[in-house]
């Protein structure tokens, strides 16, 4: 292994790693976040970008040095070396790998966890999606009892969704908010309730769509979600119930 | 009269009403027996069907003949061989037990169903290219992305490798064929009644199945007929794959050439071996979840109808199940190829052998642990995600070992780059990238994000096709000289890698982009901000399209007048080399012996194998591996 | 490197391949078809788990009723249709054709009697498969079970029919070994269906 090739790849690697972390920055990648949820999602998606830049970078490296330098000439009829292996070398792409895939792990781990928990006050509302609609009904707070077919919230406070289907599997998803659950066809006899903690960070309007195939109207069924003050959302809530 | 009465296609004229008229038979006795009005129910009659026809169509071509004599207590005639093997065309197109010849009507079927349903993939991209309707309605939008990924899967990329394999295999290990060859004919069989089937669905009211090639239930169940014809197709195929599958294990188990010591087998019938073990038992489970949304939308069951107590999630986990380890069925023989490929065209021993069939193994054993990372989102309990984050995590250390394997053998080698080696080389950067994105989908927090979205059908199309099919390619070009005896056009083939490697990166590489800003997958419309988009993408993708014209032509063309073929074209060590191109009628004329690894270059006296006619005296083993070896 | 043997294609037969393994190949093909179908099982067995287990139905629901005495009947007769199969092997080892013939056709009558009970079973139970996810269980798994008894059944009728005319010696019997094997697979997983959808 000469030291000269070493230095020759590290430079190629460089360049390679530099041309795709500038990719990985200048081009908007994430579209924006409205959620402390999709915060913490950008944050591991970050992450694993930084490790797979680096991987990147020494596959094509070796890649891009192997073809400008081992070409052999149409006429060369001689083989290579006869290297079988290189125990150091084995081990250490064993162990690297598995060591970063466990720093992403325990990362993404932690965030899973933090992303799942709504807090000991969250406001609660009962997600029902059938096809092609979304419906809700706020379970508690100023709009306890208010049904919508559309998602208002306040800003800032952790919200539950709690979601079934009255027919075939459909999905919740709003982009900003990054959180995104299935909801599943389930009787009072046997409740199959799914669950998602959204708490929003920014104040607009949002839409919502279905992520699982769910028939004919898949693409139409959507809704949107107006994240307001909270003070808005309580006199949006004492008109509603007063209608 | 006689030819009525003898296998092949005149016979299945009047076996198919028989078989079908039997099975509607029954289905009206038993109806009428308890008392169901009407007697005659279509939804029950096409089942019927689904299962009767193809029963007629393999008797009346004869692939059951030898075994229906044997049960009925006659003798059965002792093989004279003397229909063994292609003399013409016409050899191709009946039930034949040759291996090489079975491996070509995989190859040339299979490569049917690539260019059905890439044509598919070109008339939803025709539809996607701009926001609204323009070409057809939602519900075919539907069934064409439906059949498009059934028929890549099932009818392509899973078979194609059990072609290839089957061709090579015997070859390799030094046998005159496959272990179990009326069995091996009977699989490939299965294949063309599996295809038609799933594309006669587009003929049925309703149109094709249109629940995704995923098939879930409730919606499967409630969905068109043609929905019967996704259950019942996926069983045929499946059926074929586990045939295939036994037939490679005890192939390579008990028929290698003496001397031929698991160690010193070329790692595609390494890949093999491991991929077989995968089918074996993985695939019982598609057929289960088949069965069970078939069972509930033709029988009424409740496997899946939560109202009566059944689980609707259960589909998703007996499906994936499978279908996890399928994308490795997909994969695996793909890595064999690579292995052969570039430790050929290096001119390099494979770096770290026996990490590389180890990995392999690992990847088996892992590969059925991962399976509710499809699930992330599905409504799984929440704390199972981190034990399937970590064994998803997990399984990317054994394949970047192989992808490193791969860069050390190329490192300081003698790099021919041959149209095989072009497809291996680009195999491992865009699998690098479809890899990667694993990485991140396996990274449950963006998986939340990323599911269910272009995202998604990005890494798909970087695995399976920037991954399986450049394999793919890469073992049809290497093996090409071998099967047919002709060399295809270097420069058409380097024209067709690259117009394909470009054409690919520009049609998928933007739908990460998309996926992330929130375009869905499986829709026929979608938000304004991700029409420009949309158009380049199909644009590009009738590029890559296009670029199959290339690859069919120089074929064709080669297969027919190109340059005659010398045994050895690659000067490459494993056996099937070292026989002529094509081999002859039973592959050797006597059992070669094997007295080292494979991929001995670059040291000097090294044989892989010594023939009795060599002209030389029978060589005792050179030496042990270890003295020959260099460790770098 | 030269070709070998490119020219001599006028080989007539085969050369005979290596046997790189102590195991015979019909016996290992079998066993890996097994392999296949036990995970078969293994996919009823999950939806068993998703219905009982996972959600809790009550098994057998108030209304149903299991006939446990019945199928425990049927178990025995299937289980000594096994000893019966095992002396039919044994007896063509010893080159007692007699006995072969004597112990297929046992075989094959207790065999028929475990399915025909069944199937009238299934009349008489009282509820349908449609009826409740219950229902469903309770006639795949053992539904699933029977189409094996059949397969079974009749690869154990191809045998006696070879068996009486005259085919079959203690050198070669690969064809009684392999229903053997089968036949002894269909037996063991009864007694797994019957202790978890009867019993327990």
């Amino acid at each position: 292994m000469r030291w000269s090739q070493i230095v020759q790849l590290a430079v190629i690697a460089a360049i390679v790693g530099a041309a795709t972390t500038a990719a990985a920055v200048l081009i908007p990648w994430l579209p924006p976040s409205a959620s402390e949820q999709r915060d913490r999602i950008d944050f591991t998606f970050w992450l694993v970008t930084g490790i797979s830049i680096f991987i990147f970078a020494v596959v094509v490296s070796v890649i891009l040095f192997s073809v400008l330098k081992f070409r052999a000439r149409p006429d060369d009829d001689t083989d290579g070396p006869p290297i079988h292996g290189n125990t150091g070398l084995e081990i250490a792409w064993t162990a690297v790998p598995a060591l970063l895939v466990t720093v992403i792990a325990v990362a993404a781990g932690v965030v899973l966890t933090q992303n799942g928990n709504a807090g000991s006050n969250p406001l609660r509302v009962n997600v029902t999606a059938v096809q092609f609609a979304w419906s809700f009904e706020y379970a508690n707070s100023s709009a306890k009892g208010v049904q919508a077919t559309t998602l208002r919230l306040p800003l800032g406070r952790p919200v539950q969704l709690e979601l079934h289907s009255k027919d075939v599997i459909h999905s919740f998803w709003v982009t900003e908010f990054g959180q995104k659950m299935d909801a599943l066809p389930d009787t009072p006899e046997f409740p199959h309730p799914t669950h998602l903690v959204i708490t929003p960070s920014k104040l607009g309007t949002f839409p919502i769509i279905c992520t699982e195939l769910c028939g004919l109207g898949h693409s139409l069924m959507r809704s949107q979600v107006i994240v307001m003050k909270p003070a808005q959302f309580d006199a949006w809530a004492k008109a509603r119930k007063q209608a | 009269m006689k030819r009525l009465g003898a296998p092949g296609f005149f016979r299945c004229l009047w076996m198919i009403p028989l078989f079908f008229g039997i099975g509607v038979g029954i289905m009206a006795i038993v109806r009428y027996l308890e008392g169901w009005d009407p007697v005659w129910l279509n939804e029950v009659a096409v089942t019927t069907a689904l299962v009767t026809i193809p029963f007629g169509f393999l008797a009346g071509i004869g692939a059951f003949d030898y075994w229906a004599r044997y049960a009925i207590g006659q003798p059965t005639e002792p093989e004279d061989h003397s229909g063994h093997g292609a003399r013409s065309w016409r050899d191709y197109f009946r039930v034949n037990t040759d291996h090489k010849v079975i491996g070509i009507q995989y190859i040339v079927t299979t490569f049917i169903f690539f260019l059905v349903g890439g044509l598919l993939a070109m008339i939803f991209r025709a539809e996607l290219a701009r926001s609204g309707s323009e070409v057809v309605d939602t519900q075919a939008f539907n069934g064409l992305v439906s059949v498009h990924a059934s028929l890549l899967i099932f009818l392509f990329i899973v078979p194609v490798f059990a072609g290839i394999g089957n061709y090579v295999i015997p070859l390799m290990i030094g046998a005159p064929d496959m272990a179990f060859p009326r069995l091996n004919a009977l699989s490939f069989w299965l294949l063309p009644v599996a295809g038609v089937m799933m594309l006669s669905s587009f003929l049925v009211p309703g149109g094709a199945f249109a629940s995704g090639w995923t098939c879930y239930a409730p919606l499967c169940t409630d969905q068109p007929l043609g929905s019967v014809f996704f259950n019942m197709g996926v069983q045929w195929a499946g059926t074929s794959s586990i045939m295939t599958a036994l037939n490679f294990l005890v192939t390579i188990i008990t028929m290698r050439a003496p001397g031929m010591t698991f160690w010193r087998m070329p790692l595609l019938v390494w890949a093999n071996l491991t991929t077989s073990m995968l089918v074996v038992l993985a695939t019982p489970f598609i057929a289960g979840s088949q069965f069970f949304a078939m069972f509930d939308r033709v029988l009424h069951t409740n496997f899946f109808v939560a109202d009566e107590g059944g689980y609707p999630l259960g589909y998703q986990h007996i499906f994936w199940f499978y279908s996890h380890p399928a994308v490795y069925i997909m994969l695996l023989p793909g890595f064999g190829i690579i292995s052969e490929v570039i430790s050929t065209f290096s001119r390099k021993p494979i770096f770290g052998y026996r990490l590389m069939a180890l990995s392999l193994v690992a990847i088996l054993f892992l590969g059925f642990s991962v399976w509710a990372h499809h699930m992330f989102i599905a409504g799984i309990a929440p704390w199972l995600r981190i034990p399937m984050m970590v064994t998803t995590l997990l399984i990317a250390v054994p394949t970047g070992i192989k992808v490193f394997s791969w860069l050390a053998t190329m490192w300081q080698g003698r790099i021919h780059f041959k149209t095989p080696m072009l497809w291996a080389v680009g195999f491992i950067a865009m699998f690098l990238i479809g890899g990667l994105s694993g990485i991140y989908l396996g990274t449950v927090p963006v998986d939340v994000h990323a599911s269910d979205t272009y995202y998604i059908v990005a890494h798909i199309h970087y695995v399976l096709y920037g991954g399986s099919v450049f394999t793919i390619f890469a073992g049809i070009y290497y093996w090409f000289p071998k099967m047919t005896g002709r060399m295809y056009s270097e420069r058409l083939g380097k024209w067709h890698f690259w117009l394909t490697f470009v054409a690919f990166n520009m049609t998928f590489f933007p739908m990460h982009y998309i996926g992330l800003h929130g375009m869905p997958r499986r829709v026929a419309d979608y938000a304004p901000q991700f029409e420009n988009w949309n158009l380049f993408i199909s644009i590009s993708s009738f590029a890559l399209g296009a670029s199959m014209i290339i690859f069919l032509y120089n074929m064709i063309t080669s297969w027919s007048r190109g340059p005659r073929a010398v045994a050895n074209p690659w000067r490459a060590h494993s056996l099937e080399w070292q026989v002529s191109s094509p081999p002859p009628l039973f592959n050797f004329a006597e059992i070669p012996q094997i007295v080292g690894g494979p991929y001995e270059y670059g040291v000097p006296g090294a044989r892989h194998a010594v023939f009795s006619d060599d002209g030389a005296t029978k060589l005792e083993e050179v030496s042990s591996d270890a003295e020959t070896e260099v460790r770098g | 490197m030269e070709a070998h043997a490119a020219e001599h294609d006028h080989a007539a037969h085969p050369p005979a391949a290596n046997a790189s393994s102590g195991v015979d190949a019909r016996v290992l093909g079998m066993l890996l078809f097994i392999g296949s179908e036990i995970m078969l099982f293994g996919s009823f067995f999950t939806a068993y788990f998703f219905v009982r287990v996972v959600n809790g139905y009550p098994w057998p629901p108030p209304e149903d009723h299991l006939p446990v005495f019945v199928a425990g009947v049927n178990t025995v007769i299937l289980v000594t249709s096994s000893f019966t199969m095992h002396w039919a092997l044994q007896s063509i080892k010893r080159g007692n054709r007699a006995g072969l013939q004597a112990g297929l056709v046992l075989t094959l009558l207790m065999g028929t009697t475990f399915l025909l009970t069944q199937i009238a079973e299934y009349a008489r139970v009282g509820f349908a498969p449609g009826d409740n996810a219950f229902a469903t269980i309770f006639y795949c798994l053992t539904g699933l079970h029977g189409a094996h008894v059949f397969v079974g059944l009749t690869l154990l009728l191809f045998t006696a029919i070879r068996a009486f005319r005259g085919h079959y010696s203690p050198e070669h019997h690969h064809g009684v070994e392999l229903s053997g094997i089968y036949w002894h697979f269909v037996d063991v997983m009864w007694i797994v269906v019957y202790t978890t959808v009867y019993i327990i």
